[in-house]
């Protein structure tokens, strides 16, 4: 369990994370791809919290943060779904040619 | 390699295939809760690291959070259930390179990294601490993340509510004219 | 922290002995107040659980067949970490899984069943199920912010989110009597997690048995049988938190906690007996017009309490 190896996951779930978001048409989807991004992000925090700062609370305020972040790219993404789908029915990125009202 | 080791890289394992499987599963419910395992195994692995607090509230903040994704889920596709096989990707050998990319890059960089080891003292106190440099020192970072907070539950509500102003939002909810014959005006 | 070798068995004899308990007051219950009609199934006797055993199992058409079948092993299993969680003796490390951060876990095991709940009526692929796990899910999820509220609270006079601090905290004044406003509304999140009474959205009769409703005989059995076993994990958390856990005179610890996590039991199953279902969207507003103020408040008299 050491920085490196942290790192390497953390890489593998941002990576995933990117992928999801680039390819996924459905924007619920495509969010899930922003969640998997944060994931790597949390893990990668606490691990340089965990192994490099000597417990430093800081590091843990940084990961609150990161929380903090992806629980309003979710609530803010789930209004901004309900929205356009009440206006335009839509639901897929491909099909949003303009983001005017 | 110790257990301990083993342990961790079972959990990366499973949070890296659970990850992936998110983007391949066709039933929406079983993403979301895929996506939720994959969180589940990366409080885990905190959980190793000494996060003691964080480490659980990860699990729980997540449980609550794909729970509302899967029921979004359900409500806004044609394949909820996932009865019919689908794929909804557009770019996708693009997507597939920036991913690998992503991982490549910030894997060589997570491995040349040259940090100091200060690992975390064994048996230390890690919430007690936390909680006074959120309420201490950096209130700040911590008030403003709350206020942060407040203004996205203002922002959802006035984004998806239905009643507007002037009657439905998906109607319009357009003020009404000042003068009615101007309305009647095609 | 006990050994896995003692925490394992102990957490797992509790409950079952719990689940019987349940049953038993399930049944004088409804004998004696006879409000409620139960399903036959929902009496179990040792010749009905045979007869349940043996029946032909059914199933619906194209079924998550893996979900369904693990929502009530899910259901159990996070009811027995609930339980684990729970200090058997006034002392640190006198619960089978002592963590620093054991109310946390706790409010994970809660949003935990709310999904133990979703998948059990969404695995079915059938109209009611579905109906009654969205429903839950909307009141489950409501009912678990008021209930998260109510232990911050609990937790502050212990000054740590250790449950052992929490019982060591009680030792002059229950929080019972402290924090008047705690119990009653940490009693309503039990009712919605073991899906009793009033807040009983996913197994209710008005949706024919709810997310149950497609359930083979087996598999209602197993469901039946976790939600007995949340119930016993429930009541030993309510004890626990709010009535001093293993703390009185003369008798040992565990007894205590015995007797008064069979209290909060049997008052849950009165009131899930006696109490009318309202609708799902009254509740609904209920609980965010009411249920949660009251438990800011219950939050701003634990805040003035412990800064005295």
């Amino acid at each position: 369990m050491t920085l490196q190896a942290i790192g390497v996951v953390a890489a593998g779930l941002i990576g995933l994370g990117v992928y999801g978001t680039l390819s996924q048409q459905s924007i619920v989807m495509l969010m899930m791809g922003l969640e998997l991004i944060i994931n790597g992000v949390l893990l990668a925090t606490v691990g340089f919290w965990s192994l490099t700062t000597g417990g430093l609370p800081e590091g843990q305020l940084l990961a609150i943060v990161a929380m903090a972040v992806m629980a309003v790219e979710m609530a803010i993404g789930f209004a901004l779904v309900v929205a356009v789908f009440r206006r335009r029915e839509v639901d897929m990125t491909d099909r949003l040619g303009s983001m005017k009202h | 390699m110790s257990w301990a080791d083993g342990v961790f890289w079972l959990l990366a394992a499973v949070a890296l295939l659970t990850g992936w499987r998110v983007f391949r599963t066709d039933s929406m419910v079983r993403a979301s809760f895929l996506l939720l395992a994959s969180f589940i195994a990366v409080g885990a692995m905190m959980l190793m690291l000494g996060a003691a607090y964080l480490g659980f509230a990860t699990i729980f903040m997540m449980a609550v959070e794909m729970m509302v994704m899967a029921l979004f889920m359900v409500m806004f596709m044609m394949n909820p259930a996932g009865l019919n096989p689908m794929v909804m990707v557009h770019q996708h050998g693009l997507a597939i390179v920036a991913g690998l990319v992503t991982f490549a890059g910030l894997s060589a960089f997570a491995l040349s990294l040259d940090l100091p080891d200060r690992p975390l003292p064994g048996g230390a106190e890690v919430i007690a601490p936390l909680g006074r440099e959120l309420l201490g020192p950096s209130m700040l970072v911590f008030e403003s993340a709350g206020v942060t907070l407040l203004a996205t539950m203002l922002c959802v509500v006035i984004l998806s509510s239905r009643s507007g102003r002037f009657g439905p939002s998906d109607l319009g909810s357009v003020p009404p004219a000042v003068d009615p014959a101007i309305e009647e005006d095609p | 922290m006990m050994g896995p070798l003692t925490a394992l068995p102990l957490t797992l004899c509790v409950l079952f002995a719990g689940m019987i308990l349940v049953g038993v007051l399930d049944a004088l219950a409804w004998r004696l107040l006879g409000r409620v009609p139960i399903d036959d199934d929902d009496r179990l006797t040792l010749g009905g659980l045979r007869a349940v055993i043996r029946r032909q199992s059914i199933s619906t058409e194209r079924p998550d067949l893996a979900a369904w079948r693990l929502a009530p092993a899910l259901y159990f299993g996070l009811a027995a970490a609930g339980l684990a969680l729970v200090p058997v003796a006034v002392a640190v490390g006198r619960a089978p899984v002592d963590v620093e951060a054991g109310i946390v876990v706790w409010g994970a095991v809660e949003a935990l069943t709310v999904i133990a709940v979703f998948l059990h009526g969404w695995s079915s692929n059938a109209l009611l199920p579905l109906m009654g796990a969205y429903r839950f899910v909307a009141i489950g999820l409501s009912i678990m912010l008021v209930s998260m509220f109510v232990l911050i609270g609990a937790a502050l006079p212990a000054g740590s989110l250790r449950l052992t601090a929490i019982v060591e905290s009680q030792r002059e004044l229950w929080n019972l009597v402290r924090q008047p406003l705690g119990l009653p509304l940490f009693l309503l999140l039990g009712l919605a997690i073991t899906l009793r009474g009033p807040l009983d959205y996913a197994d209710a009769p008005d949706l024919a048995g709810g997310t149950s409703a497609e359930d083979n005989a087996q598999l209602r059995l197993a469901w039946q049988l976790a939600r007995a076993a949340m119930l016993v994990a429930f009541a030993a958390m309510a004890a626990t938190v709010f009535l001093g856990g293993p703390l009185g005179p003369v008798l040992p610890g565990p007894v205590w906690l015995a007797l008064k996590a069979g209290l909060v039991a049997a008052v849950l199953v009165v009131l899930g007996h006696l109490l009318a279902r309202p609708d799902a969207s009254r509740m609904m507003t209920f609980i965010w017009v009411v249920l949660l103020p009251l438990s800011f408040l219950d939050l701003a008299i634990a805040g003035l309490e412990a800064l005295r």
